[in-house]
């Protein structure tokens, strides 16, 4: 009797401090939150690289319901270089996931069946232990389930973290989650998503055939391919994304890893406005900016002048020799009084 | 595949022994030929009944005694002794599993209890008694879509059992017999990595080992006695004690021991499991003292 006395005083002292915790991510967040009701219900729109979902325009949360799909497959890695990458949705990064600050997500991992491997999803954007790992680990064929208010608003990167997590990483298991602020973000005129990963492979770089991972390389960070959505070039020459002149893109950038940082850098432009590590706090022209791998920045940059933008990793060996190379071509009116070649 | 090469070629032999002209003398060594055929008439017949046994009646190889140096540190951390036993030569394949269904009907598709075996069992299976015609290249295959609970009832209706993760694993991490592969970790990480093909292989496809068993690695997952028995989270990475184990074992692993990198991947698939889940690449085969 005494001892369930105790036991529920016990209790009691742990439900305050599950309370009092509450408080401290809301803190974080734009606050206000918790007047808002969950209203209603939708299926989340998911978009492969480029590519991101439209902006939210909901004034209210919902239950946004998100259902990813593990698979395993080859694809090329280069033109001619071919490697069995896992992968969120099919591609790689995975799926843009876009959902608004209050949401609550309901999350379905789907493990194809023809899959090998079990896999998991660790979402940054939760609050929760292994941020979702734990409940979505899946045996191929099987799903998991489980929901997450999304209390922090920021752009989040989410991966696979089952053992060996560096393995599942190196195969290409990442992709980004953007939790809007309730306030929404300002408007601009072109988004995209950009994720930049490394691998490692038997083979050297450009050689042809199915490579193998390559795991002594892996660990000694020694990457043989470093590229910005999955491939070699998938953003650049006729894939390249496109803009008008005096058009602001934003982009949507993430690192997945899973070694190396990324000094995010566009050749001839200026970023007007970064929002540091995804977060709250905006830094104004900047140059080049570090997304760690398990990070993300948004950046958001006015394209004044016509021509080709290249995207690049400013360990700039990277871009000639391993692939970290993105192009934004702008087209529009030449803008003389901000650039100008002058002929002799 | 093996077997179909070998009739091609006798079928050849037939056509040049018809197609060239024999003087006298071989003539009568014909007869000779045919009066041996059917001397050893009796004898072929024989063999042929045990070569239709060894399909029922699989061999089951003596594993030595050894020691298993478990993955995870397991109480002490010290290895696990494992005794003397027997394991089947190759894993239990569609249409020994029929032979089971046939005589227990309580382990029929229609008629399994959801408890014991999910909604995917055998679904690669025509009916209830029929593999079906269809699908008659996976007839000699590992079956598949099997729960725990039904590759154990199987193996006691044949007297036998499931193996333990460490019998499984001592009698595995034998080397191959003929080394095709650089190393048998580089061939297991290579299988780990592949989706499924679209056919199953049948069973004796991949290599042998130097226990003589066929197949450890490389053609399907196999279910063990106490699969559950090493991780419970679903998160590989520090959070409780069994996960701290395999959070301690990534940190550990260097370039030297690579072995234990394919061993990671599978006991995270095991550790993935639940016994009455019914998989496409999972099979198994049975053990006894």
């Amino acid at each position: 009797m005494k001892y369930t006395i105790f036991k529920a005083a016990i209790a009691a002292i742990a439900l305050g401090f599950t309370i009092s915790g509450c408080n401290s991510p809301k803190a974080k967040g734009t606050g206000e939150m918790s007047s808002e009701a969950v209203t209603g219900e939708e299926v989340a729109v998911l978009t492969d690289a480029p590519n991101v979902p439209p902006p939210i325009t909901r004034k209210h949360p919902t239950k946004v319901m998100v259902n990813l799909e593990v698979i395993e497959k080859e694809m090329e890695m280069m033109d001619g270089v071919k490697y069995i990458f896992w992968t969120f949705g099919g591609s790689v990064p995975g799926k843009f996931i876009r959902v608004r600050e209050g949401d609550l997500v309901d999350f379905t991992l789907l493990n194809m069946p023809d899959n090998k491997l079990p896999h998991n999803i660790d979402l940054h954007a939760v609050n929760g232990p292994g941020g979702g790992a734990e409940a979505t680990m899946v045996a191929p064929g099987q799903s998991g389930h489980f929901q997450f208010k999304a209390l922090n608003p920021g752009l989040y990167v989410y991966h696979c973290a089952t053992g060996p997590v560096g393995m599942h990483i190196a195969n290409g298991m990442y992709g980004l989650i953007l939790v809007e602020p309730q306030a929404g973000m300002s408007k601009v005129d072109r988004e995209f998503y950009i994720m930049q990963g490394d691998f490692y492979t038997k083979g050297k770089f450009g050689e042809k055939g199915l490579q193998e991972f390559d795991m002594d390389k892996a660990i000694k960070e020694d990457a043989d391919y470093v590229v910005f959505n999955g491939k070699v070039n998938a953003n650049a020459g006729p894939n390249a994304m496109k803009a008008k002149v005096n058009e602001t893109v934003r982009l949507y950038v993430g690192n997945g890893g899973p070694n190396l940082a990324s000094s995010f850098h566009v050749i001839g432009e200026i970023f007007d406005k970064v929002y540091v590590e995804g977060g709250d706090m905006v830094n104004k022209n900047v140059q080049t900016t570090v997304v760690p791998p398990g990070g993300a920045t948004i950046i958001d940059m006015k394209m004044n002048v016509p021509g080709t933008y290249h995207i690049v990793d400013h360990a700039i060996f990277r871009t000639f020799h391993k692939g970290t190379l993105a192009q934004i071509k702008v087209e529009g009116d030449e803008a003389p009084n901000i650039y100008a070649k002058i002929k002799k | 595949m093996k077997h179909r090469t070998f009739t091609q070629k006798s079928k050849n032999n037939r056509h040049t022994a018809t197609g060239s002209r024999c003087p006298l003398r071989l003539k009568y060594m014909k007869y000779l030929f045919c009066y041996g055929v059917l001397f050893f008439f009796p004898f072929l017949v024989r063999a042929q009944e045990t070569a239709h046994m060894s399909i029922g009646e699989k061999r089951m190889l003596p594993i030595k005694e050894g020691l298993y140096k478990s993955f995870f540190n397991t109480g002490n951390g010290k290895p696990v002794k494992v005794k003397k036993f027997h394991l089947d030569e190759y894993a239990v394949t569609n249409e020994e599993y029929l032979e089971f269904v046939k005589a227990n009907p309580q382990w029929r598709k229609s008629r399994v209890n959801r408890l014991f075996a999910d909604t995917n069992y055998l679904r690669h299976w025509e009916s209830d008694l029929s593999i079906g015609e269809k699908n008659r290249e996976i007839y000699r295959s590992p079956v598949v879509y099997v729960s725990w609970f039904a590759a154990k009832a199987y193996c006691a209706w044949k007297q036998k059992r499931l193996p333990t993760v460490a019998e499984w694993e001592l009698a595995a991490n034998a080397p191959p017999k003929n080394q095709k592969y650089g190393t048998l970790t580089e061939y297991i990480l290579n299988w780990y990595k592949k989706p499924n093909p679209a056919v199953l292989p049948a069973v004796k496809s991949t290599y042998c080992n130097t226990n003589g068993l066929y197949d450890m690695h490389g053609l399907v997952w196999e279910w063990v006695f106490d699969f559950n028995s090493y991780i419970r989270g679903g998160d590989s990475r520090a959070k409780g004690n069994e996960d701290k184990n395999l959070f301690c074992a990534a940190s550990s692993l260097d370039v030297k021991d690579r072995t234990d990198y394919a061993a990671f991947l599978r006991f995270g698939y095991r550790g993935s499991l639940k016994g009455n889940y019914c998989i496409a690449n999972l099979g198994f085969r049975c053990a006894k003292d």
